[in-house]
């Protein structure tokens, strides 16, 4: 059909939103089962999202491994709290997806005998992991996309959904998205049978350093009626800065090779809450014993490299580029060594742990729409991700919702479009280039929202005041979206960034409000022990018409699982709450 | 030409256009005038490095030093360290 609006539509089969490691992974799979593709990308394609900037780090399970072994591991780390099916298809297809990437030309850290290198990292002990180089592997799957004709849209910033009733939050399916191009302003709707959302996790600007990962797909889902689950759980941290202004990186790749954390009397302080993982143990924990290093003036606490093995130094130059920049130059003092300052940051960073609702396929509960990686909830893993698991998560998820899109979208024909609901979109889009230069501007709301997430110690001693404080400024600038100007395309990517940041952020405040106990990495003050009368549940919200968000519980079905916890009912401090009070238990809580 | 993370040789770049899709964040942009790489959105350079691995001519250094104002040490907060 003809739709008269001022912006290029494009019509497709399968449409994927965000080109970082599910989106790639997704894209090829439809492509590859003859789907036609449109991969959206608002930076460039092998250049983005947080698969780029990782450490190429995955879980990496080759066929003599049981696997019984691997899934009691990530299920017991992760607080029973796992659809145990999704850990099963997990793990069995992390073993395939490895095996694809080790036939592509693409450095992968092997052996003295050309073996995949694989190694116990951060969070498991029988689990194990292999590193590859990220940068290289987005480059190889651009080019087979490429290769499959996968059209693909850089420099486009998707917006927001299209909803076959036109509303959002919508009754009706998904059937599309629009957006524009961050260079030259032009407005853009992709018209899809099947829509994948594919955009990562949301960090504030500023904090990681991977500034364009703003929860954009999460809130983009929410805002069209997708029910999110777990978002309070999508607070964490890592031992990100050195010297408290470098970017380490690598925290996970570091523990691997042996690093440990030392505090200002050089004491190894993760032996008295971990005694098998040390510094590998939960991140939640390892951050938590920093907070309570620092609050009982040990600190400050360093990073301590001299004890990490030959190939931690060998990888650096040949594996992995970005971790090497600091720890190679010569602006610090030498890491073979000096123990080097560190610290970690804590916030909004979900790992998996919160995001969208997904099914096995990687459905969401709307027609029409799947969600890949880190923006999807990883019920896989559980309250826990391990290092490598985020990886393996967005290659599967990626390789499962690719393929279902596409065996869907061969049975449908395409889905027609309102342009009366379409030019009401683009002009709320487009918006901020037309209104006058006053009140404050994407980079002044960015600001504001960085600056929540300042201090480790704040964000993991976390309660009701300091949530409401923060939900605050929230309100705050919801509102100087409503006036905020953006002179260019560029600006306005930016602006559209910053009103997901902080759709994403409201909604994770509420739901940590909401949820009146502590558990793993998510600690409250006010409500220090584990709930599991109430809490052992996935934490739904979903957005009402009003805006106003609804909260379920969903119980966990154990009965339909293998594997059962060791007790389930009942009330206990939490592991963090145990640290924070001293009276922390290795063993019970091992 | 540079600002407080980028610095780049413009003698050296031959306007390839490599770095302007590297950066994530959209900081660079090709000056069609110069044919040469132009920092256009200084602000916005989160120092991942891509640009300056990825130059064939070597011309883009990206500062180890700059500070971030988004992010403080939490020992220069509590005055430690």
């Amino acid at each position: 059909m003809s739709v008269s609006i001022d912006a290029e539509v494009i019509d497709t089969d399968v449409l994927v939103l965000g080109g970082g490691f599910g989106g790639a992974w997704a894209a090829l799979r439809a492509s590859e089962l003859g789907a036609d593709v449109v991969l959206v990308e608002k930076a460039h394609v092998a250049r983005s999202g947080a698969s780029t900037m990782s450490g190429g780090v995955t879980t990496c399970p080759i066929d003599s491994d049981d696997l019984n072994i691997w899934a009691e591991e990530f299920i017991s780390h992760g607080a029973y709290m796992c659809d145990q099916d999704w850990t099963w298809q997990l793990l069995e297809g992390a073993r395939e997806r490895v095996k694809t990437i080790a036939s592509w030309d693409v450095p992968i850290s092997r052996d003295e005998d050309g073996n995949i290198r694989r190694f116990a990292s951060r969070g498991m002990v029988d689990v194990r992991c292999m590193q590859y180089q990220p940068k290289k592997t987005m480059e190889e799957l651009r080019r087979r996309n490429l290769a499959q004709g996968v059209r693909i849209y850089d420099r486009v910033a998707a917006v927001d959904l299209l909803t076959s009733d036109g509303a959002h939050p919508t009754k009706g399916s998904i059937i599309g998205a629009l957006g524009f191009g961050t260079r030259d302003g032009k407005s853009y709707v992709f018209r899809a049978k099947r829509t994948i959302l594919a955009m990562g996790v949301m960090a504030m600007k500023g904090k990681w350093h991977i500034d364009n990962v703003t929860g954009d797909g999460a809130a983009i889902a929410y805002r069209a009626g997708t029910r999110l689950v777990d978002l309070e759980m999508g607070c964490g941290g890592t031992f990100t800065v050195l010297m408290k202004n470098y970017d380490l990186g690598g925290y996970n790749i570091a523990v691997a090779h042996g690093a440990q954390l030392i505090n200002a009397a050089g004491d190894r302080f993760m032996a008295q809450y971990d005694p098998v993982r040390f510094e590998r143990s939960e991140l939640s924990r390892v951050v938590a014993a920093f907070v309570k290093e620092i609050n009982d003036g040990r600190g400050p606490c360093y990073i301590d490299l001299r004890t990490c093995d030959a190939s931690y130094w060998s990888d650096l130059e040949t594996v992995w580029s970005r971790n090497s920049q600091i720890l190679l130059s010569d602006h610090i003092p030498n890491p073979r060594e000096n123990p080097l300052l560190i610290e970690p940051q804590w916030g909004a960073w979900a790992h998996g742990m919160s995001g969208v609702q997904i099914d096995l396929q990687c459905r969401t509960n709307l027609d029409g729409l799947f969600a890949t990686g880190s923006n999807a909830k990883n019920k896989a893993t559980g309250t826990h991700s391990s290092a490598g698991s985020p990886t393996a998560f967005a290659m599967n998820t990626g390789y499962i919702a690719g393929q279902t899109a596409a065996h869907e979208a061969c049975e449908l024909p395409l889905p027609d479009l309102n342009a009366g609901d379409i030019r009401t979109l683009i002009d709320a889009m487009r918006a901020p280039l037309a209104r006058p230069q006053r009140g404050l501007s994407p980079d002044d709301i960015h600001d504001r929202m960085a600056w929540l997430e300042t201090s480790v110690v704040d964000g993991v001693l976390n309660n009701a005041g300091k949530l409401y404080r923060k939900l605050e400024v929230v309100e705050e600038m919801r509102a100087a979206l409503e006036s905020c100007h953006a002179p260019d395309p560029h600006e306005l990517a930016k602006f559209h960034e910053a009103r997901n940041i902080v759709e994403f952020a409201r909604a994770q405040y509420l739901s940590a409000l909401d949820r009146t106990e502590s558990r793993e990495s998510f600690y409250r003050e006010d409500y220090p022990e584990t709930n599991d009368d109430e809490w052992f549940v996935w934490h739904g919200i979903t957005r009402t018409a009003g805006g106003v968000p609804v909260f379920d519980r969903e119980a966990i079905p154990l009965e339909r699982f293998p594997l059962q916890p060791p007790s389930t009912g009942g009330r206990r401090l939490s592991p963090v709450a145990a640290m924070m009070n001293g009276t922390y238990d290795a063993a019970a809580y091992a | 030409m540079h600002n407080d993370r980028l610095t780049i040789d413009l003698t050296l770049c031959d306007g390839c256009g490599i770095c302007v899709d590297s950066c994530p964040t959209d900081v660079l942009r090709m000056d069609a005038e110069a044919k040469k790489v132009t920092i256009a959105y200084a602000n916005d350079c989160q120092a991942c490095y891509l640009c300056q691995d990825d130059c064939p001519q070597h011309c883009i250094a990206v500062s180890f030093s700059s500070q971030n104002p988004r992010r403080k040490s939490i020992y220069d907060l509590l005055g430690i360290a």
